[in-house]
């Protein structure tokens, strides 16, 4: 799900960015925070920081005695992208292997579908391979899934989230 | 809340944070990133390499899954959706989802129909009517 959120975040300016004139400071601190967002992709709390919206506050600036970099003390909302447990979602197909399959939902690559979790389609090996029902219904590549989210992991490493789904319920699968 | 595995989007367990967040439905999503881009196509001839990729990604996953398209339908789906006592997540699930059928509105949120809220098949029918003839009209 795509979450507003609004979070506190401390900007640090040089002193050769810094001016008297309001817009221009604010220019570069969103400028900034546009560079932080790039470097963090995301948390395990708030999920994939898609895009700063507005900047709310700005707090009173602290001088760094060493740098005379000025920090920023902001407050400003963003979009995030996070899965949550139980969530219905639609995935793209990307890869289709034996064992299950392999989909991407918005920032986040690996929704991993196991043949388990589909019971009712089975592989259909081939150059192009995929996953078929007795209703000829197909799971093939570029073909938009609907799934529901069994369980979501934090991958530290990596700053991402892997999805398990399950073609498990009414009404999912093929769109 | 306690503990990630109680974590349950169908049956609105989704932590207290999440569900006072404003959640955004794929097309309010499009309407922001696409005015995003615009912006920084005027401030840079190569946009796409200012933009990350959790929003390259984002953008074109929202344009792919947005089942609403012109920004005053867009409203007007909040609009309607809102009166109906929804949790903003259920409001975004379904307005995303378009379920077409009550029994497919309940499959997709259960929290609907969870005791003590008063959410009678009549009522979502109407809901879903007035979703349709969004589309329709648009």
């Amino acid at each position: 799900m795509y979450l507003k959120v609004e979070l506190p975040r401390n900007v640090v300016i040089p002193p050769d960015q810094l001016d008297g004139e309001g817009l221009i400071l604010q220019r570069s601190i969103i400028i900034r925070l546009l560079e932080d967002f790039s470097s963090r992709k995301a948390t395990q709390e708030h999920g994939y920081f898609v895009a700063p919206t507005t900047l709310e506050r700005i707090g009173e600036g602290k001088v760094r005695q060493d740098s005379g970099d000025v920090l920023f003390p902001v407050v400003f909302t963003c979009i995030t992208f996070k899965p949550f447990r139980g969530e219905i979602l639609r995935g793209v197909v990307n890869k289709i292997m034996k064992q299950g399959v392999f989909l991407s939902c918005g920032p986040i690559e690996k929704v991993y579908l196991a043949a388990q979790k589909m019971a009712d389609y089975h592989h259909v090996p081939g150059e192009n391979p995929i996953f078929m029902n007795d209703k000829h219904s197909r799971i093939e590549k570029d073909v938009e899934v609907r799934f529901m989210v069994l369980g979501t992991k934090w991958i530290e490493t990596d700053r991402e989230f892997q999805i398990l789904g399950s073609l498990e319920g009414d009404y999912l699968g093929p769109v | 809340m306690s503990g990630e595995e109680e974590e349950n989007a169908a049956e609105l367990k989704i932590g207290d944070e999440f569900l006072k967040a404003k959640c955004l439905m794929n097309c309010e999503v499009a309407l922001i990133l696409d005015r995003k881009y615009e912006q920084l196509q005027q401030m840079s001839n190569d946009p796409m390499n200012q933009v990350s990729q959790v929003f390259e990604k984002s953008l074109q996953y929202v344009k792919r899954f947005s089942r609403y398209k012109n920004p005053d339908a867009v409203r007007q789906v909040r609009e309607i959706l809102s009166r109906y006592q929804l949790a903003e997540f259920e409001l975004c699930v379904l307005g995303n989802l378009c379920p077409e059928t009550v029994e497919e509105a309940i499959a997709m949120v259960p929290s609907i129909k969870t005791k003590g809220r008063a959410h009678e098949d009549d009522a979502i029918e109407k809901m879903l009517n007035d979703l349709s003839l969004i589309k329709k009209f648009e």
